[in-house]
């Protein structure tokens, strides 16, 4: 079975159909898992033992397989009762997994602030809230913003996985379409060029940002 | 089926996991190291030849690019088996950030010493052999200690395209057995016994790599 141009071009508009599910996932989990490992992070620092325990979920997060963490999202949920739209337990489970990851960003972020404004908040009698949000978060943000950048890329390379439980994304539908003409060879490679094509523009505009963010701090 | 008669049953998959990871590793270090190297030396259109097939690898879904090498390539007339497509993009993909790491470390280092080199009368294979390559090796380890887990996690994919590793070991049990919650956990267990040790052991070296520095 040789492969099929035209067939190859006249589906292009079919998965593209699915291309705002894609960017939406992407979006909603670079929302989601920003929050969640800024909560993940700050709670790691707070106390002795929240600490520990918050540092071996984030490495536990980070030792385990997206693909295993989808499933067990996917089908010990509803196992209690709790059975969510498809669309639901992707975001959730991704924001998850990426969290782990941003965590870390933020961790180094965090580091990089010299001891003495910490000392000079506490100085001011401020209190943690808003050492934190006034005085850490923003010089922090500054600090991360390329790593993050490149892991808001790496979320977007991740929906893919999302086809597995059935989330109507490009490969997803691409699946469909070739459920549908018993051909795979056209399809999936259409959907690979797109998401190659997608990674690369996305990773110069994220490069793009990082040189004017440098150059502002210059000022 | 006990929790522990389960855990078993997916290790019943480790030996394919295992031989992923280490045949993708001998596709992902040598790639690394020569392209990374080639990416720090060359200029203008050999350049850009090295950047593109490196940015191929990274840039692309390492499940799309399962799936495309898996599925599309057949209809060129490349077939691959399973376990060899598996190894191949999972080494390649792991390869290509390895080779940003190998990259990055060369250029880092403080001119003088590949100056120092010159001033020796050392051939530039030489410098870069005896003199760069040795300190740029220990500031990658950290990444590449991150990349090789990454690799690990990876290989549950190859479940997708036929294979038959942990992950789909534990689908497998899953069919035989409704018990979501202990094989599902089963499964996170599993991973977790094998990358749990490596990340320890990344943060041991990380810690140390920074104290070294600081001292």
């Amino acid at each position: 079975m040789g492969f099929d141009f035209e067939y190859a071009l006249s589906i292009v508009p079919q998965i593209l159909k699915a291309l705002p599910t894609t960017f939406l996932v992407t979006v909603l989990c670079c929302f989601c898992a920003a929050v969640l490992a800024f909560a993940m992070e700050f709670t790691r620092r707070s106390g002795r033992i929240l600490g520990y325990v918050m540092r071996f979920i984030i490495d536990a997060i980070r030792s385990t397989p997206i693909l295993a963490q989808l499933y067990f999202v996917f089908f010990v949920l509803p196992f209690y009762g709790l059975t969510l739209p498809p669309m639901v337990v992707g975001v959730l489970g991704l924001s998850v997994y990426y969290s782990g990851y941003l965590a870390e960003v933020y961790k180094a972020g965090i580091d990089a602030i010299p001891r003495g404004q910490w000392d000079a908040a506490k100085a001011l009698h401020l209190s943690r809230w808003d050492t934190i949000s006034v005085i850490i978060a923003p010089q922090m943000l500054r600090n991360i913003a390329a790593p993050m950048g490149n892991y808001f890329v790496s979320i977007l390379k991740a929906t893919p996985y999302l086809a597995v439980i059935a989330v109507p994304e490009m490969l997803g539908e691409a699946f469909d379409i070739a459920s549908d003409t018993f051909r795979y060879a056209e399809p999936i490679l259409v959907v690979g060029i797109i998401f190659l094509s997608l990674a690369l523009v996305i990773a110069q505009l994220v490069r793009l940002l990082e040189e004017r963010m440098q150059q502002s701090l210059k000022r | 089926m006990s929790f522990f008669a389960i855990l078993l049953g997916i290790f019943e998959g480790f030996r394919v996991t295992f031989s992923i990871v280490v045949v993708g590793l001998c596709y992902a270090v040598p790639f690394a190291f020569c392209f990374g190297i080639l990416q720090y030396f060359s200029k203008g259109p050999l350049y850009v030849a090295v950047t593109a097939i490196i940015e191929f690898w990274r840039s692309s879904p390492v499940v799309i690019l399962l799936f495309v090498f898996y599925y599309s390539l057949p209809a060129f007339g490349i077939t691959m088996s399973a376990f060899t497509v598996g190894s191949l993009v999972l080494g390649l993909n792991t390869g290509g950030y390895a080779s940003q790491a190998v990259r990055a470390a060369l250029q880092s280092l403080d001119r003088g010493q590949y100056e120092a080199g010159v001033a020796l009368g050392l051939p530039r294979f030489q410098i870069l052999w005896s003199i760069e390559l040795p300190q740029a090796v220990v500031s990658m380890v950290p990444t590449f200690i991150n990349l090789w887990i990454q690799l690990i996690k990876g290989t549950a994919l190859v479940s997708l395209i036929t294979m038959v590793d942990m992950t789909a070991r534990a689908k497998e049990i899953a069919q035989i057995e409704y018990n979501p919650v202990g094989i599902y956990s089963g499964l996170l267990l599993a991973y977790l016994i094998i990358c749990y040790p490596v990340t320890i052991f990344g943060r041991w070296v990380e810690g140390r790599n920074s104290q070294e520095k600081r001292a």
